[in-house]
């Protein structure tokens, strides 16, 4: 034992730690501080992403097809379920048809180009979860190359799931909502209640235990009851105002009893993200 | 030569197969790994390198480079934080080597050597996010929500892997 702790190693150890910390703080304050890692870390990535892609087709494949026959098992009771939907749907994509044409007529009026609500929509596949129990991150097959910036907001299925962390050409990483990052979820919100009156807030966390969004530091009289709809508000940075993010599950007070703490239940399923889509807002960045 | 041949060109590009296997099957089976209150991180690139000193013998001097690179891909592409399994897994590799030495070589010793590997890779990994800010998470939390169940999913894979890779090296080594 105490051959193993020569000089030699001795400083081998302490080297190697030290340059490891340095290496790890340096790629956090990349990660925080600029909009795109170094060029050659670009370059890497974009070249595993492709070797990724080529071992993820088969491992599709058998997902597919493996989630077909379970589909189809579920067919008849999904069919009678979407009947009854398909009836609503119909009338809500009428009225949505007239008032878009109507948004439309009274933007040119006003001579409005592009507001917060406007966003053009970019499909991507998932194609690796980084393998480890503290990052929920993601890694989605579109880049800088498709237009995709950092911070930008990423949903699946019904409602928001994350936010773009790291971009490359090629493919970029997504944080997830349930991410316990503290530089993470900062989502500029706001809650719509029976009476149409918004309360504006941050996302301020994520509670893992009830699979909820917390929402903090609210010091609003305005009543908010469970069910209320929660969007993006669009205030600051890239995001678009309109994404669905949920409903409201409880309200209450914070640790310390000042203001209101609002538990969120997420519309989309954030531990089940297989196809994203990244919202681009069309108006112009405050950044 | 054919063996050279087999072995020079084999080894790196199924450890990289791993790598990407590692992260495909967390996006393939997200709800099953990754379902609070537990989750599961695949290592089978880990379990790669302690397969290739098990059956290869502790003297390919190479294989530390390999697990520094493979560590730094990891690293880069996965999480984002340089420094991190650019180091782990070379020391995994240096472990397994002891380990090897010390115990003689069968498949109980070989899960013994894993069970211990998987912990170093664990415990490193939640270090260095504590250390980032990346997660805020105490160390009784890390043992029953990450190292628990990283391990049970670890073991079962090398218990289901190691006759097949055993097979696998003879053939590459014939």
């Amino acid at each position: 034992m105490n051959k193993f702790f020569s000089n030699r190693r001795l400083v081998i150890i302490i080297v190697g730690l030290i340059v490891s910390f340095g290496l790890m703080s340096f790629s956090v304050v990349v990660r925080n501080n600029r909009a795109t890692p170094p060029m050659i870390q670009q370059f890497g990535n974009d070249v595993v992403g492709l070797g990724n892609r080529l071992v993820a087709l088969p491992v599709a494949g058998v997902k597919n097809s493996v989630s077909s026959i379970s589909n189809l098992l579920n067919t008849y009771q999904e069919n009678n379920r979407l009947k009854k939907q398909v009836q609503q749907l119909a009338q809500t994509k009428v009225r949505d048809q007239a008032l878009t044409g109507e948004n439309q007529k009274l933007k040119t009026q006003l001579k409005l180009n592009n507001t917060l609500t406007d966003y053009d929509a970019l499909t991507a596949t998932v194609i690796a979860r980084t393998p480890s129990s503290w990052q929920d991150q993601v890694v989605i097959d579109k880049g800088s190359a498709a237009g995709i910036k950092k911070n930008m907001p990423v949903l699946s299925g019904k409602g928001l799931v994350g936010r773009i962390a790291e971009v490359n050409r090629t493919n970029s990483k997504v944080e997830l909502l349930s991410n316990t990052n503290e530089a993470a979820n900062r989502f500029a919100v706001q809650i719509t209640n029976k009476s149409g009156e918004t309360v504006n807030g941050i996302i301020s966390g994520y509670d893992n235990d009830k699979n909820q969004i917390e929402m903090g530091n609210i010091t609003t009289k305005k009543k908010i009851e469970k069910g209320d709809r929660v969007s993006t508000s669009g205030l600051g940075g890239v995001m678009p105002a309109g994404l669905y993010i949920g409903t409201v599950a409880a309200t209450g007070h914070d640790d310390y009893g000042l203001a209101s703490k609002i538990m969120i239940n997420p519309a989309a399923d954030v531990s089940s993200v297989s196809f994203v889509t990244v919202a681009i807002r069309q108006a112009q960045t405050t950044e | 030569m054919a063996r050279a041949t087999k072995m020079k060109y084999g080894f790196p590009i199924i450890l990289f197969i791993w790598l990407y296997l590692d992260g495909i099957i967390g996006a393939a089976f997200q709800p099953q790994l990754f379902h609070y209150p537990y989750a599961m991180s695949s290592y089978l690139v880990v379990l790669w390198l302690v397969f290739t000193v098990l059956f290869e013998g502790p003297h390919n001097n190479h294989l530390e480079i390999w697990a520094a690179i493979v560590g730094c891909v990891f690293d880069l592409y996965y999480t984002g934080i340089l420094g991190v399994f650019v180091f782990v897994f070379p020391i995994v590799v240096l472990v397994t080597k002891v380990g090897y030495r010390e115990f003689p070589v069968s498949f109980l010793s070989g899960l013994l050597i894993v069970f211990i590997d998987i912990t170093i890779v664990t415990f490193a990994s939640f270090v260095a996010n504590m250390v980032t800010h990346l997660t805020s998470a105490s160390v009784a939390d890390m043992l029953v929500y990450s190292l628990g169940p990283t391990l049970a999913y670890n073991l079962a894979a090398f218990v289901i892997l190691y006759y097949p890779i055993q097979r696998l090296f003879d053939w590459m080594s014939s």
